[in-house]
């Protein structure tokens, strides 16, 4: 326990010292100045309501933060967008010294589950995965690579793991960063075949103990239904079946050396002949499913999955048919390039969009961020999440956490629980300088304070008589926390 | 937490009559269980050539353990071992299983079977509101009721889709904003009665939660269940025990949905002991107590347990089972024609088999919720909610 202690009294020094979050254009230096000031880091201009830019930005962020905003109306919104798809030009210092504390986040599966043992007496499989999802949380507040982290958000749904399952506990970190982050922006085809691979998607999906002699059709399934061709993408039990023959013996190592490494166990591999998607399989082994691989990733139902899909995460529900199909099209003439499918969705279907409801992670990410919170994302936003429905990597079945609205709406209480623990400070390692944002608002009156904070927090002032009503529900001269809790808890705030 | 500043100035309808119609509790097994180890075919010796290693010895294979054994049902079918928990309910007629049914879908897609079963529907074009929430839709509440339909969890199924509210709720004693009786509460608590005003779902979710808040400040969570009923210590078991503080209430409560996961038994399911062994005992247990707790409103009680399809009858390499067709399931109420095992039984020989070798549906599914609404739930016809789909009632219930 000694070690834990100390490993925590090290990321504490940590974050005292590098203090609030990274933020959109400002330098390091004006933010260490901000710091030192005692004050959130916030453009020195009051923000100006923009509700159509806000609402783009919304939907390309964890919630648009004030210094964004600035930043996407100097650029315009398509050099916003350009610069966001192009993540490895974005300096993100910020992000990587909060997260400079996470010792598993780059260790291999050996070492999580070495490093594990070690720290306690018997593995405790909380330790690795609370760090990812602290980690995770960090990123999707604090990184200025907002889009970026927004990809990795969806793709960590499409190719879900879920945490509890046999030893992804351990596996769940490096599919998370040799899987999913690398190919966030990438070639879809990159990232199938990573997946596949991926001993965290081995272990969730059983493929690990599909055999020759009985083969496991549980990836293979899952593989055509929800990761390619979609459910009526034109597959038939039979290729199912055919496919899990050819995955038979694609495990991972359970020696000790390079334990938790891919491994291709040809002992258990069915060297029988195969017949996927009406195409005859050559038995050579490991390879004999790379073909098919890739006839899924170029296959027109793949394309038309993705892109209704991607299309749906940013302009809601039933997004334009001509921007569906020209995301599909950039895809099928890009080779899988998600970067030339999201240009048309985020270019020209934007101005498109309708509205979605909130899932918790945007929900309290969009309140820390817009209020410029400091937080480690350790337990107490963790149990918050978890009760609003939506602890990172804990859903258990691999189509991921859903994403139509009414899944969330009829759980409100755990957010307005939030909004009032957040507004008072008892949302444990999480605070927001209040006398800062006070003096930063700089409002005269309440009524224009409350304009102020609704512009930081949905984008726009609530209209008058709707101000007024809340304003007199408060009680008369209410706090600038009580009418922060008011507003995040509003039905405005569920809605990007 | 029980005295709330604001709750003076509540006012509430009497409960709602429940003489009418049952409150209807809907367990849904996620992930495909397999009821052919859960519901054994001990007549059957397809059934043990088909699982070497993981069928359920006979009731009276004197090999096997006795702990390990089927408990006889009737004389062909027996339950697993870990199911003894519901014999009571078995013995006493309250507990009905259907066997060897389920929906016309073969996709064998855990999502898409799931969807169409909650949305009740044939195939993609149906109303894409689900079975319960249509039921609820078409039956007029009995006076106000500060919760129509609940979901233990975070989330509500498809199946309670539609244009009533359904409240999310995990457990009665988190169900308040924050410090009792502080200032910003209240003055919190006001904003938001000023805010979920409109029309609309999440307006009227909102207004849901409120009335619930008030509600539920009534009911003491601690307080011992009646007649001894003990809940197995796990989330299920919490769920259920939630279910009869929300029905013994009598706030108006119509529907209860529970999920259980955990079902897709790919891999080393296990056979009398083992992983579906404990599922198996985490539902028994956790509904048998719900059956003893609520032992005097049974007659105003339907549970139905239900998951999206069966599994391979064969075991698979790992010791496990794939995904199949036709399932079992439970009806547990004091007005089932209980104690008995209903529907055609196929057969498990390769000839009687479907697909990659599933248990063939000879009851669809809706033949069995439509009966259930039509006999229990009040409702004359049930076109509306299985528009696709001609009710074939199969005497499930007196």
């Amino acid at each position: 326990m000694t070690t834990l202690t100390r490993r925590q009294f090290l990321r504490a020094i940590a974050l005292l010292a590098t203090g609030a979050g990274a933020s959109g254009c400002a330098d390091m230096r004006s933010r260490a100045l901000g710091r030192i000031a005692g004050s959130p880091t916030l453009p020195d201009a009051p923000m100006q309501a923009n509700t159509q830019l806000f609402r783009a930005l919304s939907r390309m962020t964890f919630g648009p933060r004030a210094d964004e905003i600035a930043c996407a109306q100097s650029t315009g919104l398509a050099g916003w967008i350009e610069e966001q798809l192009a993540p490895s030009t974005i300096d993100d210092l910020g992000v990587s010294i909060r997260l400079s504390g996470f010792d598993t986040l780059a260790m291999s599966a050996g070492d999580i589950i070495d490093w594990s043992s070690q720290l306690f007496d018997d593995i405790d499989k909380d330790a690795p995965v609370t760090e990812l999802r602290s980690a995770t949380l960090l990123r999707q507040i604090y990184s200025r690579r907002q889009l970026y982290e927004v990809m990795v958000d969806f793709w960590s749904d499409h190719f879900n793991i879920f945490a509890a399952k046999g030893q992804c506990w351990a596996f769940k970190t490096v599919d998370d960063r040799e899987v999913i982050r690398p190919h966030a922006l990438g070639r879809f085809g990159d990232l199938l075949r990573a997946s596949a691979r991926s001993p965290a998607m081995l272990e969730y999906l059983d493929n690990h103990s599909n055999h020759a002699d009985r083969p496991n059709e549980n990836y293979a399934r899952e593989l055509l239904e929800l990761h390619t061709l979609g459910v009526n993408g034109g597959y038939t039990q039979s290729d199912v079946m055919e496919l899990a023959r050819g995955l038979t013996g694609w495990r991972w190592r359970e020696d000790g050396f390079r334990h938790g490494e891919f491994a291709f166990d040809a002992t258990v591999h069915d060297f029988g002949e195969k017949s996927i998607l009406s195409a005859r399989i050559n038995a050579s082994g490991e390879n004999e499913v790379e073909g098919v691989l890739e006839r899924l990733t170029t296959h027109p139902s793949t394309a038309r999955h993705l892109a209704l899909k991607l299309a749906q995460r940013f302009l809601g529900a039933t997004p334009p048919v001509d921007i569906v199909t020209r995301a599909a099209t950039a895809y099928a003439n890009s080779h899988g390039a998600i970067q030339a499918m999201l240009r048309p969705i985020l270019l020209d279907g934007l101005a498109h969009a309708t509205p979605i409801f909130k899932r918790p992670a945007h929900f309290l990410g969009s309140a820390l961020r817009a209020l410029h919170a400091d937080t480690d994302g350790g337990r107490p936003v963790l149990d918050a999440l978890e009760r609003m429905g939506q602890l990172p990597f804990a859903w258990p079945t691999p189509d991921g956490y859903p994403r139509h609205d009414a899944a969330w709406q009829n759980n409100l209480l755990p957010r307005w629980q939030f909004a009032l623990a957040l507004a008072d400070n008892t949302l444990g390692n999480t605070r927001i300088d209040w006398p800062a944002l006070e003096r930063w608002l700089a409002a005269p009156s309440p009524a224009s304070q409350f304009d102020a904070l609704a512009t930081l927090l949905l984008g726009a002032p609530l209209d008058a008589p709707v101000r007024d009503s809340l304003l007199h529900a408060l009680g008369d001269s209410p706090s600038l926390q009580i009418q922060s809790a008011a507003l995040i808890a509003a039905p405005q705030f569920q809605w990007q | 937490m029980k005295l709330n500043t604001w709750l003076p100035r509540l006012a509430f309808a009497p409960p709602t009559s429940s003489a009418k119609r049952d409150v209807l509790v809907v367990v849904f097994l996620r992930g495909a269980a397999d009821t052919l180890n859960m519901i054994v075919p001990h007549g059957e010796d397809a059934y043990y050539a088909a699982r070497p290693v993981l069928a359920i010895a006979r009731p009276d294979d004197t090999a096997a353990r006795a702990q390990d054994r089927a408990i006889d049902l009737d004389g062909f079918f027996g339950a697993h071992p870990a199911m003894r928990a519901l014999l009571p309910a078995w013995q006493s007629r309250q507990l009905a299983i259907v066997q060897a049914c389920g929906a016309p879908d073969e996709s064998r897609s855990h999502f898409r079977a799931m969807e169409l079963m909650e949305r009740g529907v044939q195939d993609e074009h149906g109303p894409a509101t689900g079975w319960i929430g249509r039921h609820l839709a078409a039956t007029p509440p009995g006076a106000r009721s500060a919760m129509r339909a609940v979901a233990l969890g975070e989330r509500a199924p498809r199946s309670l889709a539609g244009s009533i509210p359904v409240t999310a709720l995990r457990s009665i004693a988190d169900a308040h904003l924050g410090a009792q009786g502080g200032v910003a509460t209240e003055h919190l608590r006001r904003a938001l009665d000023t805010m979920y005003q409109r029309g609309d779902a999440l307006a009227r979710s909102g207004r849901q939660t409120l009335d619930l808040m008030r509600a539920l400040d009534r009911i003491d969570p601690a307080a011992p269940p009646a007649h001894n009923a003990r809940y197995p210590d796990s989330e299920f078991g919490h769920a259920c025990r939630q279910t009869a503080l929300l029905i013994n209430a009598q706030i108006g409560l119509e529907v209860a949905a529970i999920d259980l996961g955990g079902w897709d038994t790919h891999i080393a399911q296990g056979g009398a002991q083992g992983p579906l062994a404990l599922l198996l005992r985490d539902l028994a247990e956790g509904v048998a107590a719900l059956h003893v707790d609520l032992r005097d409103r049974m007659n105003a009680v339907s549970i139905v347990c239900m998951s999206e399809f069966g599994r391979r009858v064969a075991e698979n390499g790992g010791l496990g089972t794939d995904h199949g067709h036709g399932g079992a399931m439970l009806l547990i109420g004091g007005n089932v024609r209980g104690g008995r095992v209903h529907g055609d039984w196929p057969g498990l020989q390769r000839e009687q088999l479907i697909g990659p070798g599933d248990l063939a549906a000879t009851t669809d599914y809706r033949d069995i919720l439509g009966e259930l609404l039509m006999r229990r739930l009040g409702h004359p016809s049930v076109e509306a909610i299985f528009p696709d789909h001609i009710v074939k009632p199969r005497g499930l219930f007196v």
